[in-house]
């Protein structure tokens, strides 16, 4: 027991990933040298600017790329390829065209090892309460090309939470919504996380965005990358208090921790639009 | 530039670009009554040029009358011939479209998923594949003689082509993303197959039916008029020989017209078993 408490949950020793062109076979280091921890429960963003290689790590973490050099573990264990132990949300969701909400919110209950052993009655009434849990009831029997990208990224986020995962991997899940939305789902999504639940029932996140304010809003810790190679620039704990609220926004310590994260990526984020 | 890390990436992790609506889509808004109207005048222009060089070779051999072409079809279409002939035709397009379905879709299945059944297999397609299905009616006529069989034979041959051509693209089309999700949810291999790839090939093997279908039917009426004693290019051919041309023009007719009716027939099976590719560049 002693163990897990000291070990974490996901630890990147020296990870660097480098790729190969496909004609010019030119390499492009993506992502250099990286070393992480991240503790059971904790809600870690990565921020940095586009081509800091974020996604490169996340998509190494889920196990659908391998390192080109390092190990990635999860509770101690190297991680050898994608499994339901780590769900990921992505980008652009990945929702099944052909599925409807229901369908493409119970696929992995159905079809994957998250539903291995479960009765059929009980994987249904699974998918319900996640329905119910994102506020999707009515949309049920929607295709995804039917709905709004607000709504496909909650039955994105309900797919991903139905699975039950450990390990929640989110690739700037917010990043298509608008302004409102986003806040409002930035709170909704801490709730469901576990924020106000003891430490130990909480999930472990690791969540990419580009926006700080964001970051700061989520996390416990911050990790800010730097891009040409990607690397890890500095790792900010994030102590505002839990549960947060609208109102932390307006807490001085906020202010101060998203200037810090800013003064980070500022120079490249500079460089990058000149 | 400052993506080109993350582009080069063997998993895709830019956002998909979002349905657009195509100019099918928005032609299919238009007015039904008024887009009627507008074929409708098509056709009448095409029948003023058709009487007018009717009138003007005066030779009812060569160009008959749009009239009498027009008497011709109702008289066969009276006794009953142009239909058994024309069901004679359907039944042998049906019976090669469902050959050539159950060859090339698991055909293509496989070439699209090993790496190296295509190996073994392509190389062979691709000689095949520039050899038109007439060419093996002379051959044809060898092996099966005049009856049933040829024609079956040279419109499987015809359809499976564009089948299993298609297939392999639906395959290896399949969406990487949605391939990557699954995989992180713990879906085994032949789930993968089952549940992502089929369903995503879907369109793209659709638009292979439709191709094979247009390809078997303009091959039907070449192998009929050689090697077939009944059908709609037997009948072209036997009335030709009779020199009765408003026969053979009201079988060119029927021609036209169960092709057109097959191929709408299609698209609305399309448009049942795939709806979510409607407005994407599938549909």
């Amino acid at each position: 027991m002693s163990d897990t408490m000291t070990r974490p949950k996901l630890r990147l020793d020296h990870v660097t990933k480098e790729f190969a062109a496909p004609r010019t076979g030119l390499r492009t280091v993506a992502v250099s040298d990286v070393s992480l921890e991240i503790q059971a429960g904790d809600f870690v963003c990565i921020v940095g600017p586009s081509g800091c290689g974020k996604t490169t790590v996340m998509n190494m973490i889920a196990g659908l790329d391998k390192p080109s050099s390092g190990t990635i573990e999860i509770d101690g264990a190297p991680i050898t390829g994608p499994g339901a132990d780590r769900g990921v949300m992505f980008q652009d969701y990945a929702l099944f065209p052909w599925l409807t909400v229901r369908d493409n919110i119970g696929f992995g209950l159905r079809n994957g090892t998250p539903g291995r052993g479960m009765a059929a009655n009980d994987v249904e009434e699974r998918i319900s309460k996640h329905i119910e849990l994102v506020r999707l009831g009515g949309a049920e029997t929607k295709y995804p090309h039917q709905i709004s990208g607000g709504m496909r990224q909650r039955v994105a986020l309900a797919r991903l939470l139905a699975n039950g995962p450990d390990v929640l991997l989110m690739d700037e899940p917010l990043g298509a919504l608008d302004a409102q939305t986003r806040l409002i789902l930035q709170a909704e999504l801490l709730r469901i996380w576990g924020e106000t639940a003891p430490r130990e029932e909480r999930k472990t996140a690791v969540f990419i965005t580009h926006d700080i304010a964001e970051a700061v809003f989520l996390s416990d810790s911050v990790v800010v990358m730097s891009s040409h190679p990607g690397r890890i620039r500095a790792v900010l704990p994030i102590d505002l208090p839990r549960p947060r609220d609208e109102h932390v926004r307006a807490h001085p310590r906020f202010a101060q921790l998203s200037e810090e994260i800013w003064e980070l990526i500022r120079d490249e984020a500079y460089r990058a639009i000149a | 530039m400052q993506r080109s890390i993350e582009i080069d990436s063997p998993l895709p992790v830019s956002p998909g670009n979002p349905a657009r609506p195509t100019l099918a889509a928005k032609v299919a808004g238009y007015p039904a009554v008024l887009s009627g109207l507008v074929t409708l005048r098509s056709f009448a222009v095409f029948i003023a040029i058709w009487w007018a060089a009717a009138a003007w070779t005066h030779s009812p051999l060569q160009l008959p009358t749009p009239l009498s072409v027009l008497t011709a079809l109702k008289s066969l279409a009276i006794d009953g011939e142009m239909l058994d002939n024309a069901l004679t035709s359907f039944t042998r397009l049906a019976i090669s479209m469902g050959i050539a379905v159950v060859v090339a879709v698991p055909l293509g299945f496989l070439m699209g998923l090993s790496e190296r059944a295509n190996a073994y297999i392509d190389p062979m397609v691709e000689v095949l594949r520039p050899i038109s299905g007439i060419a093996w009616i002379p051959l044809a006529l060898f092996i099966f003689g005049v009856g049933d069989v040829l024609p079956v034979f040279i419109m499987t041959y015809v359809a499976c082509f564009p089948l299993l051509l298609n297939t392999i693209a639906g395959v290896r089309g399949t969406d990487r993303r949605l391939l990557a999700a699954a995989r992180t949810m713990g879906v085994p291999q032949s789930r993968i197959v089952r549940h992502v790839v089929m369903p995503g090939a879907l369109p793209t093997i659709m638009v292979g039916l439709r191709l094979a279908f247009a390809g078997a039917w303009s091959a039907i009426i070449a192998a009929e008029l050689i090697g077939s004693p009944s059908g709609l290019g037997f009948a072209i051919e036997w009335y030709r020989q009779l020199l009765m041309s408003p026969k053979v023009f009201a079988y060119i007719i029927a021609i036209g017209a169960v092709g057109y009716s097959c191929d709408v027939a299609l698209q609305a099976l399309q448009r049942t078993l795939t709806p979510w590719a409607r407005g994407t560049e599938l549909a």
